[in-house]
């Protein structure tokens, strides 16, 4: 293969002929006379191009006889031959046209026309001004197929991007995210589980929205046919800002300031108060040991000791919620310094971001530090682009299980507890006048809510370069080659705390980890583009890559502080240390040709061989290690066809492509390894198996196929544009940790299995009803449904045919993969009912719980995004809806409400009992419910939301003349502004607590939040 | 011309740079620097005989939460102590269940099939391992009935993903077969000091593996008893536990990590930052002690926090509603605690005890199945119950005058013996709760007065065994497994339905 590479590489260079050079220059106008800024010049067919100033000028060193391509958004694309001047200024004429440049795979930037695949771009400013501290986020409701869910883990949290459905039984499923042209690690650092825990971020939530130029995000398999493995979950190309040539420095500043409330969502019964069968407790013992049971008398405003000995009047206290949690805020202030002349252009930028959660101390504060430089001397062209990121979270917020969990206890505090009353010492909050934590319950495992938040400690600081240095030279006219060295290499320093004092662990654990992740990228292409007709063009591209992961983990941790309160590791009484060191590489060879016919008909072929290290035998015997991947597309464009067209469809481009790609695994898992454990035990050596599942007697790459059939049609003179795209999706061979019965002695196995299909449809519709000078109104609608269906999973076909990806905390709901439905089914056990449907009482009256069932994905399937912008003049209105159906959520909070008694529906039987139950047994009957029948907790998360209103003022050039400033604009940005409707009760439906594959678990996360805010934007 | 060539010079290293070979070195990439492929069987007998010891988490839950509760060792009004008052908690419940395979019986299948496969391997370390994978299996049978024995553990070995279940009745024809198998191993070699309990001492794991046996035989005294008859026999002539030195247990240590540490110190150990302060000793035990003088009640107990300075145990079924309305106290610092040197982290973990085995040779005596004179075997067995303390703290063994007038003061009777030979087992069996727990069920001795608290599980009586995890149920292994045993789908019935060997 090397030798190919070599041969092809000099086949090319001794085939060309010289051409003379000139530059040429001048200005680009719109009709009625304004610069136009930022049209893509493009030397025609070439890879040669420039982009206009703010003044509208250009200038492009080309051919003697060269055609210059000018595509503008919204404008006719236009060309023009050169052959005779040096010297063109011209008039674009605004119209339709599919002309506009995208980025594509490998950052390769083509003609929006020829692509046989859809493709979605989305500028910049779409994530800068409703900001979200991880910019995935702020990309929900606004891409057709792109699902975003966001956790409810508070501050510095993660995301979760699933393109086109879940394609991957427990791998990961979201897409490569690739930022100037070089993947980037998005790992989750660790989410909460059904055991509690906290979302430590991913990659993307260190990404600064103030740098991104655009995002191109390429759902099929196609679009991304040319990252091969890396591939099947779709990719996100993340284009960063650039400078552009003029006159001095520009100068860019903004400024952006949010505020963050919470959504109350609880609607908890306000009748009875803490207590127990009945009754309110009658001393500090009692109250103290029903600290959280809402099981009392009904509140009649007389005075109850509580769990502090403090007597306090029976009656409902109001909401909580709004006493313990805070405005949360974020201040963005960002300053870049950009410029250009004939041969390069830099951009320079340093941004800031403090933010703080609404869980009271809880914050994060991130600097970057970014550049985007690039040049081009004779047939030399280089960059580098990248950026330091320093990003320090303080006390992500516990969620899930009660320990150290603020929400929790927030959250089910009965009626008539006021959380104030739970802050004890003013001077160290949570805790007794003895330093230790005051409890307020019976069970120690349930954490004072300051405590928590206050004595806790769970922070990282993130220290991150990544960045590339690209070095082209143009062997001849339309041949470059280029060579690319990107890295991604971060390093996590984390800490832990439960300190001293707490109920759980009265001395105190600590952790403290230290870890490296670095990815290394080594990539090679070279490109041969020439129109070798009138007719036929040519793109050819050829290249390798080389990706080398490495991931180090040191930590040290421990129990039992001998020191009261000095949380050092030092200070541990029992200590350990752990290490954990993976690595693996893989070898890519590529290539991708496409020929054009008559500027009408675009073919485009790709293929990838890729070789696994995670695939190769350590042992040397035998292994399938490598993969080759292909595509093939074709794209149609009417427009240039001699069609009679009706007079309202203006313009046209059908598409389709077929791609095969595929998805790796994890290093280091093809043998048995045996560990040792700990320091020993009396002097022994502690040994034996590490491996938790089961290793592969053989291992191949699952494969994802993908047809994909669409096309763009503008009709009715611009004023509406219709993409739609229809595609086929099917991952066999699967890489899967199943689940097996732990009886195995191992709770996985890992086996390539299963199929699953995802078939759907995307629709973006532009329409554009009012185009006005003063006025305009835009509506762009997103729509997308995917059908996903696992076909099947274990091979040969065993009993039961589930596997197991979460699992609740009441231990009676999970989420499955079941053969036949749609990924992560929530599971619950039903009713025991008779064939009348009626309930099955035990001989005490209390129901019962009899199969486990699914009742639906967790994932919702169909989404709609509904953005209408309105413009006024110099100032414009635009709001996002965002809607979302079709799925499932086991309400945890549901069932904690009936097992404490706080839910609504507890009411029914506590003064006169239900059936056989007396009244004070009326919790037995509940909490049987609560805990034993999750049936009843199982709801629909469909919803609507106003997900986004931003207000923006551009100061009007008449101001600004006067001033020394060249452009300002203010907006006034919302977020999650209101849920329009939502079936559930006591929870949002977009309440899950992890970023993992099973979705569809919901337990006392971080309250669902509304952002607003303003943002500043001066340009000098 | 020159500069052209250098150009593509560079040009080609680039190309070559990134491109040296297709897959070359994965191999050796692909093996984890940290990991060997291979153990020493004696890391992995230590390792598996501490990890049968256990952790916090299941010693808690099934251990303490449930049988020391159930069976009226302890007693507790916190809510979540389950076990006192008969009430569902299906996590807890199946918590030994849920651990020991992925952390006892994957090792010790992998490690018996090491020392059967390899050749030359020693012989007296196999037959310790057959042992000792027969004391992780009995007590998760007579915990939880039919469970996965004969494919249990055996997902890398045999790629079995769901072990079909066994019935208990065949596990324990089986383990029989295989002690007796397991002794006849034994010889020279073994593990030495791996070996956390006899250090290698293959005469003394003889003695242990014959008792364990007996132990087992009379399991089967109701279900089975000619095959409990044979099999008690054999043992009782193959040479049994015969001092307080052969108590089997495990000495546990303060750290440095928790796998070195006794799971119950890890709940009620508070001097090392456990802080489960809910149990207090039963009132069951406590006044039995007191009514017969014992004089381990000073050994077992700690006075009242309250300053009464007498014993006081804590009735089980209490709630800390109803605990105000007690007579012989309204707070738990009313009532003694167990002795907190009994439960540190670096208490012995205690398996069998001499003591256990000349009972049960007692109650053989009574059934006529050989071992001579049961007053004598009782009296043995009451004698070293009584000396079992030392072994955590030379200063708690009781002097032989006080043994010599507790005997003296609660002489043996044989028309009384086996409710006698009862309750002295209970007795010593406390802090081997699943051990307690199952002679109990055999026997129905000491005989507990069961509480009846609203919403128990069990309409008022002892639960006959734990609950398995819920999270099989679907699977057919699991389906057939409760059917077998005459079970529903609801986890909260299967705690009133016996296992087999309960007659």
């Amino acid at each position: 293969m090397k030798k190919l590479i070599l041969l092809v590489v000099m086949g090319v260079l001794f085939t060309g002929t010289l051409m003379a050079q000139k530059t040429v220059s001048g200005t680009i106008s719109s009709a009625d006379g304004d610069p136009l800024i930022g049209v893509n010049i493009l030397e025609k067919g070439t890879t040669n191009g420039t982009i206009t100033d703010i003044d509208g000028n250009y200038s492009i060193t080309v051919a003697d006889d060269a055609t210059l391509v000018m595509t503008y958004t919204g404008y006719e694309q236009t060309e023009i031959d050169v052959a005779n001047a040096s010297s063109f200024n011209f008039v674009m004429s605004e119209g339709t046209t599919l002309d506009e440049v995208v980025v594509t795979a490998l950052g390769i930037e083509r003609s929006e026309k020829s692509l046989p695949y859809s493709v979605t771009q989305l500028g910049g400013e779409q994530t800068a001004i409703a900001k979200e501290v991880n910019v995935g986020n702020a990309l929900a409701g606004k891409i057709a197929g792109v699902n975003i869910q966001r956790p409810v883990s508070g501050i510095g949290g993660s995301t979760r991007i699933v393109i086109r459905g879940n394609s991957n039984i427990n791998g990961n499923n979201q897409p490569l995210i690739v930022v100037d042209g070089v993947p980037i690690n998005n790992q989750n650092l660790g989410s909460a589980g059904m055991w509690g825990g906290q979302d430590w971020g991913d990659g993307l939530s260190s990404i600064n929205a103030d740098d991104i130029e655009s995002y191109s995000v390429l759902k099929g398999n196609t679009a991304g046919a040319l990252y091969g493995y890396r591939a099947d979950n779709g990719v996100i190309l993340i284009t960063t800002k650039k400078g552009s040539k003029r006159k001095g420095i520009g100068v860019e500043f903004n400024s952006n300031y949010q505020l963050e409330t919470l959504i109350n969502n609880y609607d908890w019964q306000q009748e009875y108060g803490h207590g127990n069968r009945g009754m309110a407790p009658i001393d500090q013992a009692e109250s103290l040991a029903n600290g959280l049971n809402s099981w009392g008398g009904a509140l009649n405003g007389g005075n109850v000791l509580q769990f502090d000995g403090v007597s306090r009047p029976y009656s409902a206290v109001g909401d909580n919620l709004n006493r313990f949690y805070r405005t949360g805020s974020g201040f963005t202030n960002s300053l870049s310094f950009s410029g250009g002349g004939d041969h390069h252009n830099y951009r320079f930028s340093v941004t800031s971001l403090d933010a703080n959660g609404i869980n009271p101390n809880s914050g994060l504060n991130k600097k970057t530090l970014s550049t985007n430089t690039t040049g081009s001397y004779g047939k030399w062209r280089a960059s580098i682009s990248g950026s330091f990121i320093v990003d320090d979270t303080r006390n992500r917020p516990n969620l899930s299980d009660a320990p150290g969990n603020a929400n929790y206890v927030v959250g089910v505090l009965p009626a008539n507890i006021n959380v104030l009353d739970l802050q004890g010492d003013p001077n160290k909050l949570g805790s007794n006048p003895d330093g230790t934590e005051m409890i307020m319950n019976g069970n120690v495992f349930i954490t004072n809510p300051y405590w928590s938040e206050y004595q806790f400690e769970k922070n990282n600081e993130r220290n991150r370069l990544y960045g590339n240095v690209a070095v082209g030279y143009e062997i001849i006219d339309g041949l470059l080659l280029q060579g690319k060295i990107g890295m991604d290499r971060f390093n996590e320093r984390r800490r832990n705390l439960t300190p001293y004092g707490t109920g759980y662990s009265p001395f105190g654990q600590l952790s403290e980890g230290n870890r490296t992740v670095r990815e290394i990228n080594l990539e090679t292409t070279l490109r041969y583009v020439k129109d070798i007709s009138s007719t036929v063009g040519l793109d050819l591209m050829v290249g390798g890559n080389q990706q080398k992961n490495q991931d180090e983990n040191l930590g040290a941790g421990g129990n039992n502080f001998n020191v009261p309160y000095l949380h050092a590791i030092n200070n541990l009484s029992n200590q350990s240390i752990s290490y954990g060191f993976s690595q693996y590489q893989v070898n890519s060879l590529f290539g991708q040709a496409q020929i054009s016919l008559m500027d009408q008909l675009y073919v485009t072929a790709t293929g990838r061989q890729d070789w696994f290290s995670q695939l190769t035998d350590p042992n040397g015997g035998d292994s399938e290690n490598s993969v080759f991947y292909s595509s093939i597309g074709l794209a149609y464009d009417l427009a240039g066809a001699n069609l009679n067209l009706p007079s309202w469809l203006d313009l046209g481009k059908l598409r389709a492509s077929y791609a095969t790609v595929g998805g790796a695994t994890d290093p280091a898992q093809l043998t048995l390894n045996y560990g040792i454990f700990d320091q020993g035990h009396l002097g022994n050596p502690l040994g034996g198996i590490s491996s938790g599942a089961v290793p592969p007697a053989g291992l191949v790459p699952s494969t994802n196929k993908e047809l994909e059939i669409g096309a763009d049609i503008r009709l009715f003179r611009g004023k509406a544009n219709l993409d739609v795209a229809w595609y086929n999706r099917t991952t066999v061979d699967g890489i899967l940790r199943a689940n097996i019965d732990p009886t195995s002695g191992y709770g996985q196995k890992i086996v390539n299995v299963g199929e699953i299909a995802n078939r759907g449809v995307e629709m973006l519709l532009d329409l554009a009803p009012v185009q006005k000078q003063n006025f305009s109104w835009n509506i762009g609608l997103n729509f997308s449904h995917n059908n996903n269906e696992v076909v099947s999973l274990l091979t040969p076909e065993s009993d039961g045919e589930q596997i197991r990806l979460e699992e609740a905390r009441t231990r009676n709901a999970f989420i499955h993969l079941v053969e036949g439905m749609p990924y992560s089914q929530v599971m619950g056990f039903v009713y025991l009912k008779d064939d009348n449907g009626n309930l099955i009482l035990d001989d005490t009256g209390l129901p019962q719980a009899d199969t486990l069932r699914a009742f639906g994905t967790g994932v919702h399937p169909t989404a709609l995004g509904i953005n209408n912008t309105l413009r006024f003049g110099d100032l414009s209105l635009s709001f996002l809806i965002d809607m979302k159906f079709g799925a499932k959520i086991y309400n945890s909070t549901n069932a904690y409400g009936y097992f404490y008694g706080l839910h609504q529906n507890t009411l029914e039987g506590r003064t006169s009992g239900l059936g056989e139950v007396a009244a004070g047994d009326i919790q037995d009957y509940y909490q049987r419910i609560g805990f034993g029948i999750s049936e009843e907790h199982i709801q629909d998360a469909d919803f609507a939301k106003l997900r986004e209103v931003i207000l923006a003022y551009n100061v009007p050039a008449s101001v600004m003349d006067r001033l020394p400033i060249y452009r300002a604009s203010l907006s006034f940005a919302a977020r999650n502004l209101a849920v329009l409707w939502k079936k559930t009760d006591n929870i949002d439906p977009e309440s899950t607590y992890t970023t993992g594959n099973g979705q569809g678990l919901e337990m006392f996360g971080v309250p669902i939040t509304r952002s607003y805010g303003l943002n500043l934007n001066v340009k000098f | 011309m020159k500069n052209k060539i250098l150009k593509l010079g560079v040009l080609l290293l680039m190309v070559m740079f990134t491109q040296t070979s297709c897959d070359n070195g994965f191999a050796e990439l692909n093996q984890d620097p940290t990991k060997a492929s291979t153990i020493n069987p004696n890391f992995q007998f230590t390792w598996t005989q501490l990890r049968t010891s256990g952790g916090r988490y299941e010693n808690w839950r099934a251990g303490l939460i449930y049988s020391s509760m159930m069976i009226q060792h302890m007693a507790a009004t916190c809510g979540y102590w389950t076990g006192d008052k008969y009430t569902f908690n299906g996590s807890y419940s199946s918590s030994l269940f849920d651990r020991a395979y992925t952390e006892q019986v994957k090792d010790i299948q992998d490690l018996v099939n090491t020392l059967e496969t390899v050749e030359g391997s020693d012989q007296t370390m196999l037959g310790m391992a057959k042992i000792w994978r027969v004391v992780i299996f009995h007590r998760l049978t007579d915990l939880y009935g039919d469970i996965p024995y004969s494919e249990a553990g055996k997902g890398v070995l045999e790629g079995i993903d769901r072990p079909k279940y066994d019935s208990q009745e065949s596990i324990y024809m089986d383990m029989l077969n295989e002690l007796e198998a397991g002794i006849a191993l034994l010889g020279n070699g073994g593990f030495g000091g791996a070996d956390l309990i006899y250090a290698g001492d293959a005469e003394a794991w003889k003695r242990f593996g014959h008792s364990l046996m007996l132990r087992l035989a009379m399991r089967l005294s109701e279900a089975d008893p000619s095959t409990a008859q044979s099999w008690a026999s054999k043992a009782i002539n193959g040479g049994l536990m015969a001092s307080n030195a052969d108590d089997a247990f495990i000495q546990h240590t303060n750290g440095p990590a928790s796998i070195n540490n006794n799971g119950f110190g890890e709940v009620l150990d508070k001097a090392s930052g456990f802080g489960d302060d809910c149990p207090r000793l039963s009132a069951t035990i406590v006044d039995w002690m007191t009514a017969t003088g014992d004089p381990r009640l000073n050994v077992i107990g700690e006075l009242p926090e309250d300053g009464s300075g007498v014993h006081n145990g804590m009735p089980n079924g209490l709630d800390e509603v109803t605990i105000l309305e007690n007579a012989n106290g309204t707070t738990p610092q009313a009532f003694s605690r167990i002795n907190p040197e009994l439960v540190r982290v670096s208490s012995p973990m205690f398996f069998m005890t001499y003591a256990e085995s000349e009972l049960l040779v007692a109650e053989a005596a009574m059934r006529g199945w050989g071992g001579g004179d049961a007053a004598d075997h009782y009296a043995n067995g009451v004698r070293a119950a009584m000396h079992v303390y030392s072994h955590y703290d030379a200063t708690f063994d009781i002097d032989d005058a006080s043994i010599d007038d507790y005997l003296a003061a609660n002489p043996f009777d044989s028309a009384d013996g086996m409710r006698q030979i009862g309750w002295q087992y209970w007795a010593v069996t406390l802090l081997n709760e699943y051990e307690a727990y199952a002679n109990y069920r055999r026997t129905g001795y000491p005989d507990l007065t069961p509480i009846n608290y609203p919403g128990n599980i069990s309409n008022g009586q002892i639960p006959v065994r734990l609950a398995y995890p819920g999270n099989a149920a679907g699977f057919d292994a699991f389906d057939a497994a409760l059917s077998a045993q005459g079970m529903g789908n609801d986890p909260i019935g299967w705690m009133t339905v016996p296992v087999w060997w309960d007659k």
